[in-house]
C-alpha cells in the first residue's frame, strides 16, 4: 500500500513537472529549471552528507568545475550539449577523486574545513586565470546549438531546454538513487551510522567514502553543466563557498534522511528566494532565520518532518 | 469531501466581479521600466545615486503628464556585480514584473555577460554606466544603447591630459576584470600614438582584486617601479581605501602625475571628502560643475534640492536614460520594444552638457569625458573642486564603429 | 631590501590582527567544540559598532575600543541562551549549521541597519602620521599600534590560561567537561562565558581594524575565511597554534601580495591544504578525543 501510495505521488509530480510550461506563467519555465538544477546538485550533496554523513563545505567546487566545462567547450569547440555534460561529469569526478582523496582522511570538523578550503582554492583558480576562464568575468556569450544524438531541438528556447533539464535529472536522479539504495549505499549509511563497527567487519571505510565523494562530485559537475547555458555565462561565483552553502541549505530544508528531500528543498529554497526577494532585498535574513528553526527544531527537514507526521497519524498514536 | 456551498460559489463570483471592476483600464498602466544595479556591496553608492537620478527624471515627467499619458514606473533588482544574479534579475523584470525597458549595468564584465542575453528578452536595454567597448563593439545587438562614455572615449582623453604632461613612463593600477583591463589598453595604445617616446611599463602594471581591502602590496609595487605616471582605473570603495592606504605610504609625495579614469565620481569623492589629494588628474563622464547650460543648471539645482548633494555621473546618465526612453516612446507613439528601438536609433537629445547623439552604427553615445584637476575643496558641497576643466567633444574622442559590430 | 622591510613589517601587523580575530575563533572550538561561522559577522559588528561610536555618536576612539567589545559580548550572551544553548551536545553538523543561520541573520541585520554603502573611520589623531623607516619608506603609525595591541593580546590571553583560575577552568572544561561538571564547575556558564569571551575577542578585532580597513557589509565574510585558514594551520584548539597560523598567514599576504600577487587569492589555501596534508591537525593542534 505505501509503495503504490509512493509511486502515485512520484508519478504525480512528474506529470506536473511536465505540465509545467503549460500551466503556469512563462516566468515559471525559469524557476522550475533552476530547481531541477539545483536539486540534483543538492542531491549529489546528500549523498556525501546524509547517506555518508560527511559535511562538506567545498561541494561547488565541482559544480562551477562542470560548468566551466561545458561553457568553454560550447564557447570555443560548439560540441553538442550531450558531449559537453558527459565532459562536465567527468571532470567533477576526476577533481572530487583529487580532492577527496586529500580530505577523506580526517574526521569531522577538519573534513568541513578542508573541503571548504580546496573550495575557495577552484574559486581562486577560476578568478585569477583570466586568459583561460575569463578571470571576473567568465565565459560568456557562448550559445547552445544541438543537443547531441541526432535530435533536432531548438536549445535556445526556455520551455525545450527546461524539457532537456527534466529528462537529464529524471535520468541521472534514478541513477543516483540505485546508487544510494544498493548495497554500496547501504555500506554508506552504516558508515555515517558507527564507522568503527564497519571497519571491524573488515571494510576500508576510506574508499567507501572516496568512492562517494566523487560519485557525488560527477552528479554535481553534471548539474554544473546543466546550469551554464541556462545562466548563460559560467563565472567563479559558481564555486564560491556562499555556492557551496545552498545545497547544504536545501538539504537540511527538505530533509537529509530521505532521497527526495535535496530536491524538496532545492523547490523551497528557489521558490522561496524569489517570492522574497519581490518583497524585500533582505532575504538573507529570512533564510537565516528560516534555517535555524530547521536545524533547532525540524532537523528532519521538511520532507522528514511531513512524513514522521503521517506515519504517527497512520498508526494511531497522538 | 465537502458539499457544494452556494455561499462560496458567490463569494468567488462576487470577489471575481470587484478584481475585473478593480483593473484600471489598458491605457492607464504605468510604463514599467526596470533598473539592474549595485545596490549591495563595496560599491553600493553608485546603485543609490542612479536611483536618485533616475526617481528624479520619473517625477518630472509624470509631473509632467507622464508618457502618452501614461506614468512612469521604476523597479530596481540588485545585480551585485554578478553575471548570473543579473541575467536571473533581467529575467524576472522582463517575465514576471512585465517592464517594457531596461536600464542598468555598473560593471564591465556583468554587461558583457548580461547584453547577449538582452535579444531573447526583447526589451530595449539602457546601459548607463558600464564602459567595456564590447557592449557596443563585438556583443552590439539592436536592442543594446548607451547613453553613457565607454573606455575608448574615457582613454581617448586621458591620453590627450597625460601627453601634454612632462610624464614619460607609465604604468596602472586597475581592478582585475575586464573595466581594469581594458583601460589600460586602450590608454597605452592611445597615449603611445600621441608620444611615440613614452615608456609604457606593463611588467609593473598592478591589478588587485576587485574588491580587496588591502592595497598595501600593489602600491608598494608601484611605488618601486619609479614611473612618472599611474593611470588608475579603481573605483567605487577600491578608490576610497587605495587613496587613504596609499597616503599613508606616501604615494602622493613621490611627484608622480596620476589621472584617475573614473577619479570624479562624487559617491567617491564624498567618502573621501578632504583625504582626495590637491594636484591629481580626475576623469569622468560628467561632472556638474563643468556647464554652464540652463538645462544643467537646473538639473543640478533640482538634484541638490532632492537628494542633497551634487549630481554624480552615473546619476546624471540614470536621468538621460528616462529622457531617452520618453523621447523615443514619444516618437515612436508606442512601448512597443521594436518601434521603440527604431526611435532610439539615431536619435539626438538635449542633455545638461548638450546635445546627446545616438550613433545609428552602434547604438553608442558620442560623448567626451570631462577630465580636471582635483582643486581646493568646493565651499559649500563638501567634496574637491576640479580646475583646469577639459571638456572632450563625443565626435572628437570616439573611434569608429567596431567593425565586428554587427547587428 | 627596504621595501622586503616593509613587506616584512606589514605581514606582522596584517598577522598579528588576523590572530586577536582567530584566537577567540579557535578558543571557542577548543572549549566548546564548536565552530562558529558568525564570529566574522561578530567582527564585523565591532567595526560596525566602532564607526556608529565615533561618527555616529563622536566618541573618542579609546571609548570605542572599550564599549564596542562588551556590547557585543553581551550579544553573545544573548545568542548562546537563545539560540545555541539548544544544540550543543548534538552532532557538529548541526552547530557548523546554526552558526551559518546566525552567520546570514547578523549580516543581513547589519546590512539593514547601516546600509550597503562603505564607511570609514579615522584612526584616532595621535596615531594618524607614519614612523620613518631607513630607505625614505614609511610605516604607518596606526599599523605600529596594531602590532602593540596584538602583543598585548597574546600576553593577556596567555596569563588568563597558564596563571588565572577561570582559564583553567576553560581549559578543564576543553579537555573533560564530564569531569570539570563533577568537580561542581558550572560547565553551562562557563560555556556562555567562553563563547562570550570568543565574541569579545572577535569584536575587539573589529575596532581595531576599522581604522585600517573600509567598512562594508562585506568585511565578515572576507575575514571568516582568513581565520579558519588561521585556525586550521595552526591547529584547532591550539592557543600558540592561532598565533602561528596567524603569522604564517600574515607573511603569505605580505610577502605573496607584495612579490607574487598574481597568486594572492590562492596562495592562502594553498597553504592551508599543504599544512593539513603533513599535519592533519594543523602545526600545533592535538588530536581531540
Amino acid at each position: 500500500m505505501k509503495r503504490l501510495a509512493t509511486a502515485l505521488t512520484l508519478l504525480l509530480i512528474l506529470g506536473l513537472l511536465v505540465a509545467l510550461p503549460r500551466i503556469t506563467p512563462y516566468f515559471y519555465i525559469f524557476i522550475g529549471t533552476q530547481i531541477l538544477i539545483m536539486g540534483l546538485f543538492a542531491a549529489s550533496f546528500n549523498l556525501v552528507f546524509g547517506y555518508t554523513g560527511m559535511l562538506s563545505f567545498g561541494h561547488a567546487a565541482f559544480f562551477g568545475t562542470g560548468a566551466y566545462a561545458t561553457a568553454l567547450l560550447l564557447q570555443g569547440l560548439q560540441w553538442p550539449l550531450l558531449a559537453c555534460l558527459l565532459v562536465s561529469f567527468v571532470a567533477g569526478t576526476v577533481l572530487a577523486l583529487a580532492i577527496g582523496a586529500l580530505c577523506v582522511r580526517l574526521d569531522e570538523v577538519y573534513f568541513a574545513m578542508l573541503t571548504l578550503a580546496f573550495g575557495m582554492m577552484v574559486y581562486g583558480v577560476a578568478h585569477q586565470w583570466r586568459s583561460v576562464t575569463g578571470g571576473s568575468d567568465g565565459i560568456s556569450g557562448f550559445s547552445v546549438g544541438t543537443l547531441g544524438l541526432g535530435i533536432d531541438l531548438t536549445l535556445g528556447n526556455p520551455a525545450v531546454y527546461y524539457y532537456v533539464v527534466l529528462a537529464i535529472v529524471v535520468v541521472a536522479g534514478a541513477a543516483l538513487y540505485r546508487i544510494c539504495n544498493s548495497s554500496f549505499g547501504l555500506v554508506l549509511q552504516a558508515i555515517r551510522q558507527n564507522p568503527e563497527r564497519v571497519a571491524f567487519c573488515g571494510l576500508n571505510i576510506r574508499t567507501y567514502r572516496l568512492a562517494a565523494f566523487t560519485i557525488a562530485g560527477g552528479f554535481a559537475g553534471l548539474a554544473g553543466g546543466l546550469m551554464a547555458p541556462f545562466l548563460h555565462v559560467a563565472s567563479p561565483d559558481l564555486a564560491h563557498w556562499t555556492m557551496s552553502a545552498e545545497p547544504v541549505l536545501m538539504t537540511i530544508l527538505g530533509g537529509s534522511g530521505y532521497f527526495l528531500g535535496p530536491f524538496l528543498g532545492a523547490a523551497i529554497f528557489v521558490l522561496l528566494e524569489t517570492w522574497i526577494t519581490s518583497i524585500t532585498q533582505a532575504w538573507m535574513l529570512f533564510l537565516g532565520i528560516i534555517l535555524a528553526l530547521m536545524v533547532i527544531f525540524f532537523r528532519r527537514g521538511v520532507l522528514g518532518t511531513a512524513l514522521v507526521a503521517i506515519r504517527r497519524r497512520r498508526s494511531g498514536t497522538s | 469531501m465537502t458539499s457544494f456551498s452556494w455561499k462560496t460559489a458567490l463569494g468567488t463570483a462576487l470577489a471575481g466581479a470587484a478584481l475585473v471592476a478593480s483593473s484600471p483600464a489598458l491605457a492607464e498602466q504605468p510604463i514599467k521600466i526596470g533598473g539592474i544595479y549595485l545596490m549591495s556591496g563595496s560599491a553600493a553608492t553608485y546603485g543609490e545615486f542612479a536611483k536618485q537620478g533616475a526617481t528624479l527624471a520619473i517625477d518630472e515627467v509624470n509631473a509632467d503628464g507622464g508618457v502618452l499619458g501614461r506614468q512612469l514606473e521604476l523597479k530596481l533588482e540588485d545585480g551585485q556585480g554578478k553575471v548570473a544574479v543579473a541575467i536571473q534579475a533581467a529575467r524576472k523584470l522582463v517575465y514576471q514584473d512585465k517592464v517594457d525597458l531596461l536600464m542598468g549595468i555598473d560593471s564591465s564584465g556583468v554587461a558583457e555577460g548580461l547584453v547577449p542575453v538582452v535579444p531573447e528578452l526583447g526589451k530595449p536595454f539602457m546601459i548607463t554606466h558600464a564602459a567595456t567597448p564590447a557592449a557596443t563593439g563585438r556583443l552590439c545587438n539592436k536592442y543594446t544603447f548607451r547613453d553613457g562614455t565607454y573606455v575608448a572615449q574615457q582613454m581617448a582623453g586621458a591620453a590627450a591630459v597625460a601627453a601634454d604632461t612632462d610624464a614619460a613612463k607609465w604604468t596602472t593600477i586597475g581592478p582585475d576584470y575586464a573595466f581594469g583591463h581594458q583601460t589600460w589598453e586602450y590608454f597605452s595604445k592611445y597615449l603611445k600614438e600621441r608620444n611615440p617616446d613614452v615608456q609604457i611599463m606593463d611588467d609593473a602594471a598592478a591589478f588587485p582584486k576587485f574588491g580587496a581591502e588591502d592595497f598595501t602590496p600593489f602600491i608598494s609595487s608601484v611605488m618601486a617601479a619609479k614611473p612618472d605616471g599611474v593611470m588608475i582605473s579603481l573605483w567605487g570603495g577600491d578608490l576610497v581605501n587605495f587613496v587613504r592606504q596609499a597616503s599613508k605610504l606616501g604615494f602622493f609625495e613621490q611627484g608622480f602625475t596620476n589621472i584617475y579614469a573614473v577619479g570624479a565620481a562624487t559617491e567617491v569623492l564624498t567618502a573621501l571628502g578632504e583625504q582626495m589629494p590637491e594636484g591629481q588628474w580626475l576623469a569622468t563622464r560628467y561632472w556638474y560643475d563643468a556647464w554652464d547650460t540652463p538645462m544643467n543648471k537646473k538639473f543640478v539645482a533640482d538634484y541638490k534640492a532632492a537628494w542633497g548633494h551634487p549630481p554624480s555621473y552615473n546619476a546624471e546618465q540614470a536621468y538621460m536614460a528616462i529622457y531617452a526612453f520618453k523621447a523615443a516612446i514619444e516618437k515612436a507613439g508606442s512601448v512597443d520594444a521594436d518601434k521603440v528601438i527604431a526611435a532610439l536609433k539615431g536619435l539626438t537629445i538635449p542633455a545638461p552638457f548638450g546635445d546627446m547623439h545616438f550613433r545609428a552604427g552602434d547604438n553608442q553615445a558620442l560623448i567626451g569625458p570631462t577630465i580636471g584637476l582635483s582643486g581646493p575643496m568646493h565651499e559649500s558641497d563638501g567634496i574637491r573642486t576640479l580646475v583646469q576643466i577639459r571638456n572632450f567633444d563625443g565626435a572628437d574622442v570616439t573611434p569608429p564603429v567596431d567593425p565586428d559590430c554587427k547587428m | 631590501m627596504n621595501s622586503f622591510l616593509l613587506a616584512l613589517l606589514n605581514s606582522l601587523d596584517i598577522g598579528l590582527l588576523l590572530f586577536i580575530i582567530a584566537v577567540g575563533l579557535n578558543i571557542v572550538f577548543g572549549v566548546l567544540g564548536v565552530i562558529n561561522f558568525a564570529h566574522g559577522a561578530l567582527y564585523m559588528l565591532g567595526a560596525y559598532l566602532a564607526y556608529a561610536g565615533i561618527v555616529g555618536l563622536g566618541l573618542p576612539f579609546w571609548v570605542t575600543l572599550l564599549l564596542a567589545p562588551l556590547v557585543v559580548a553581551l550579544l553573545a550572551v544573548a545568542i548562546d541562551r537563545g539560540m545555541l544553548h539548544f544544540i550543543y551536545g548534538r552532532e557538529i553538523a548541526d552547530s557548523l549549521l546554526l552558526t551559518f543561520a546566525l552567520l546570514l541573520i547578523l549580516n543581513e541585520s547589519i546590512r539593514l541597519i547601516w546600509g550597503n554603502g562603505i564607511h570609514t573611520v579615522e584612526p584616532p589623531w595621535p596615531l594618524q602620521g607614519t614612523i620613518a623607516m631607513p630607505g625614505g619608506l614609511r610605516y604607518p603609525s596606526y599599523s605600529a599600534f596594531v602590532l602593540l595591541v596584538g602583543l598585548l593580546t597574546l600576553l593577556g590571553l596567555w596569563l588568563l590560561f597558564s596563571r588565572t583560575r577561570l582559564g583553567k577552568i576553560m581549559r578543564a572544561a576543553a579537555q573533560d567537561p564530564e569531569m570539570a561538571q563533577t568537580l561542581c564547575i558550572n560547565t553551562r556558564r562557563v560555556i556562555t562565558a567562553t563563547f562570550a569571551f570568543g565574541a569579545w575577542l572577535a569584536a575587539l578585532g573589529g575596532v581595531v581594524a576599522a581604522p585600517m580597513r573600509a567598512i562594508d557589509p562585506g568585511m565578515g565574510d572576507k575575514i571568516i575565511i582568513e581565520s579558519f585558514i588561521v585556525v586550521v594551520i595552526g591547529g584547532l584548539g591550539s592557543f600558540p597554534g592561532a598565533l602561528a597560523g596567524a603569522l604564517v598567514l600574515g607573511l603569505i599576504h605580505g610577502l605573496g601580495g607584495r612579490y607574487l600577487p598574481q597568486l594572492d587569492l590562492i596562495l592562502p589555501f594553498v597553504g592551508m591544504a599543504l599544512v593539513l596534508l603533513v599535519r592533519p591537525h594543523g602545526l600545533m593542534g592535538a588530536r581531540r578525543v
